[in-house]
């Protein structure tokens, strides 16, 4: 009996140990199928290619010219990259690149520009574009599923 | 820019330990205490990452849940996405560096509540530090009733502290610091300020002797052949007063200073101790992994054979006085420094029992040597290698390859080694490779071309085998365990450098990509200062992956046991779940691939009673869980894998373990991604209580 009492609140406390990150990762989902994906042309050519300079000025001294990163800092390209960000949403890529880069002066950049290097970051991962351009809000962004998969078509 | 005037301290204390002096005490009579304990950063002075704890083990591994858990976004201005320390735990508390102020926080170890937190605020200074953030950790000491916790902040300023209130002990140096750009045997240029000069590794205590090395800025596109020295020194724990220096490079009139011809050794720079120091207190000697001299890949204007970089050098504790070295790479030029702890080991060679320390590297040889006489257990001889055509550079026509234990990672690139999960995928990545110089280790660097080659194709140089993390090495069986990436890649191209970028004659770059400097106030602010970007100006690119597949064949990770008994692989596994792009790709759909392991180079171990621990460096989606990465367990004897347990980030500090009140514990740094820095503690459920 004693055993009884004694186990069942610590095995409730096991189960939100294990659950908390669970929630927050579902928490972090869409909320809805039918939102957009990278995969749906949710940046244009010409704002990717309004990113390239940009990143080659701000970012490629330590992600490198070619996003395979360097000693210091991660790839921004390739498997490891897109398996890190999978299952998330682009605003929460443009917060992390808000809130810590340029890692000289964090914030230093325009929201027009952090989400013209988006751009070129996804264009150069091989998501397609499309007519929009990619939002500057990352409330909006956050609508956009990050997918490294395609997904199969719609039927 | 207006300059805040540095705080001197900024000190808290919340809590002071009150009872909690009791709980160690009370650790338990199954364990013993020497072992309950974490008292350095490797667990202990031999660099072995081993506690014969058994607590948690094959049987319940899997069922670890979280104790207690703690973020150190608010350890300092900005939150920090690359958290690399191990703590430490002795006396009832648990100490460890965290955030981006490199706080030294002091937290319950079987709750993780917060007794203390000590932070520096270095203004101008910190922000110029070539090594930021929160480093590897700190050191303990303690002179009976007196405990001090040492550690370096970015800003390259030893600091005491009391290890009961977080508090600076000022009878230590000046109020509690040493200055470490002061008494350095050179003048820091240009200032005390900017100067480049600091260390994210943690310091080490021995006999009352507090030893720092150096670190520098990468070097791979330096703006200058001149830079400051990394010299290594000693300090009394109690005093903060220099006892010894070690020239890491010779000064005129010292052994070795003719390795740098031209004079070369006035000049450059560079050549620290960045990483782990280890000691042998009985024998009363440290040994001294040193890194590569100025500019990484090229050395046209430092000929020689360039002593003590990339050399392993054993110095007495009490003096710094060199007792042997041996010099893994002659003339560095594949930025092979000596990225981790010396790991020693007491072993039995042909039924005689000897002293030895072996140091696992980037270019995947483990050496092994007599600790105390220098001799190689095993015949090191020199080979030749091939010399390279790089206008002005000086080759070493040998370098020295081990006999044994054999290479326990790529360390060069051949065909062989490149993708060949179909005949198509290995078309198209000799393809790719076609653009690159290829070979085995020591393969020179070659001037990027744009009708090829680009570079040459290396492993085991910037990134590749083991890194900062090092190995473990288990008494008992006498095996070291060790990470290596096998997959990390780096093209290796020179490209002249423009004047008003450098005076070297050839840095890093590529072929038809412009070279400029880089403006604004990102220069010199950052952890890892921006280094010159190179815009695309068509060709001169390569895609390092096919249909975003790794260009080379798996494993991608490894982690191998290694006897020193015999210098022979006891086993050897792939560490970590397939990729997802493997796992998920189109092209190997319906294959049967074994577990491939990961590209990362910054995993540690931990070996105890009878496991190998280790966490993943990358994130997954399976099956089996949600986006994250596991911490495996491996029965030490075998490789075979007994448990694994959700993170929630990937590892980027490597795991100790530790008792208290009975309970064993392992603690392991998380980050990376979206991820900010946490400190998470596992432990085994508490049923019944």
């Amino acid at each position: 009996m004693t055993t009884v009492k004694l186990t069942y609140p610590s095995a409730i406390l096991v189960v939100a140990a294990i659950a908390t990150p669970l929630c927050l990762l579902r928490a972090q989902a869409p909320a809805s199928s039918d939102s957009r994906s990278v995969w749906d042309g949710v940046y244009t050519e010409e704002q990717a290619k309004r990113g390239e300079p940009i990143y080659h000025k701000e970012c490629a001294a330590c992600h490198g010219d070619m996003l395979t990163g360097g000693e210091s800092a991660p790839p921004l390209t390739g498997g490891a990259f897109l398996a890190n960000w999978n299952g998330l949403t682009m605003g929460d890529l443009f917060d992390r690149i808000r809130k810590t880069m340029p890692q000289s002066a964090p914030g230093r950049l325009t929201r027009q520009q952090d989400a013209d290097i988006l751009a070129f970051m996804l264009s150069v991962n091989k998501f397609p574009a499309g007519k929009t351009e990619l939002y500057r809000q990352s409330e909006m962004l956050k609508e956009i599923r990050f997918e490294a998969e395609k997904p199969a078509p719609k039927k | 820019m207006r300059e805040k005037k540095p705080k001197r301290l900024s000190s808290l204390l919340f809590l002071i330990i009150a009872c909690g002096l009791c709980w160690s005490t009370a650790a338990s009579a199954q364990f013993h205490a020497k072992y309950t304990e974490w008292p350095s950063y490797a667990a202990d002075l031999a660099g072995t990452r081993y506690r014969p704890l058994d607590q948690i083990n094959a049987t319940n591994f899997s069922d670890l849940e979280i104790a207690w858990r703690i973020k150190t976004d608010n350890f300092g201005d900005r939150p920090e996405y690359k958290l690399e320390g191990t703590p430490l735990m002795v006396n009832g508390v648990l100490y460890a560096t965290a955030g981006s102020r490199r706080a030294v926080i002091a937290l319950d170890p079987a709750t993780g509540e917060l007794l203390w937190i000590h932070g520096e605020h270095e203004g101008k200074r910190g922000a110029a530090a070539p090594r930021q953030l929160s480093g590897r950790g700190l050191a303990y000491w303690s002179g009976g009733r007196e405990e001090r916790i040492f550690y370096v902040t970015p800003g390259f300023r030893l600091i005491c502290l009391d290890a009961k209130t977080g508090v600076r002990i000022p009878s230590f140096g000046d109020n509690g610091e040493v200055d470490l750009k002061l008494n350095d045997d050179q003048d820091i240029f240009p200032d005390l300020i900017t100067g480049e000069i600091g260390i994210q590794s943690a310091p080490v205590v021995a006999k009352d002797i507090v030893i720092i090395g150096a670190a520098f800025r990468e070097g791979m596109t330096p703006k200058s052949m001149r830079n400051n020295k990394g010299y290594v020194r000693g300090f009394d724990v109690r005093t903060g007063k220099r006892l010894w220096i070690f020239h890491t490079i010779p000064k005129k009139g010292e052994f070795g200073y003719d390795t740098w011809e031209r004079g070369s050794a006035e000049y450059t720079g560079n050549t620290g101790v960045w990483t782990q120091i280890t000691v042998d207190e009985q024998l009363g000697l440290v040994y001294l992994p040193v890194e590569s001299p100025t500019s990484d890949f090229y050395g046209g204007h430092r000929p020689g054979n360039n002593l003590f970089g990339e050399s392993l050098v054993c110095v007495d504790l009490k003096t710094g006085e060199r007792k042997w070295h041996f010099q893994l790479v002659h003339h560095p030029l594949w930025d092979m420094d000596i990225s981790s702890a010396p790991i020693l080991a007491d072993i039995t060679v042909d039924g005689k029992p000897l002293k030895a320390v072996a140091q696992p590297t980037k270019q995947g040889f483990l050496y092994v040597f007599d600790r105390v006489t220098g001799k190689p257990v095993w015949p090191i001889p020199e080979r030749p290698v091939e010399v390279g055509n790089v206008p002005g550079e000086w080759y070493s026509h040998t370098q020295p390859i081990p006999t044994k234990p054999v290479a326990y990672s790529r360390n060069g690139v051949l065909i062989d080694d490149l993708i060949d999960f179909t005949p198509a995928l290995r078309e198209r990545a000799k393809e790719i490779a076609s653009k690159y110089h290829l070979g085995p280790v020591f393969t020179p660097p070659t001037v990027s071309k744009l009708e090829g080659p680009l570079g040459t194709l290396t492993m085991g140089t910037a990134s590749g085998g083991t890194n900062w993390p090092g190995g473990s090495y288990d008494p008992e069986t006498h095996n070291v365990y060790v990470y290596a990436c096998n997959s990390c890649i780096e093209p290796v191209g020179l490209v002249p450098a423009p004047k008003e970028v450098s005076d070297i004659a050839y840095i890093a770059g590529t072929a038809g990509r412009e070279v400029e400097i880089l403006h604004g106030p990102g220069e010199n602010a950052g952890a890892d200062s921006p280094r010159p970007p190179r815009k695309p100006a068509g060709g001169g690119f390569a895609r390092m992956d096919v249909d975003g597949l790794p260009l080379v064949k798996p494993p991608y990770g490894t982690i191998t046991a290694i006897n020193l008994d015999k210098g022979e692989f006891v086993w050897q596994i792939a560490h970590g779940e397939t990729p997802d792009v493997v796992r998920n790709s189109a092209i190997l759909m319906g294959m049967n691939i074994p577990r491939t392991g990961q590209t990362t180079y910054n995993i540690g171990t931990l070996v105890t009673k009878t496991l190998v621990v280790a966490g993943e460096g990358n994130i997954t989606t399976t099956a089996d869980h949600p986006r994250g990465a596991m911490l495996r367990a491996y029965d030490k004897m075998t490789g075979k894998e007994v448990g694994a347990v959700y993170m929630p980030a990937p590892q980027t500090g490597s795991p100790m373990t530790y008792v208290v009140n009975g309970k064993q514990y392992i603690v392991v740094a998380v980050s990376g991604g979206p991820y900010s820095g946490e400190y998470i503690a596992y432990t085994l459920p508490s049923t019944g209580e």
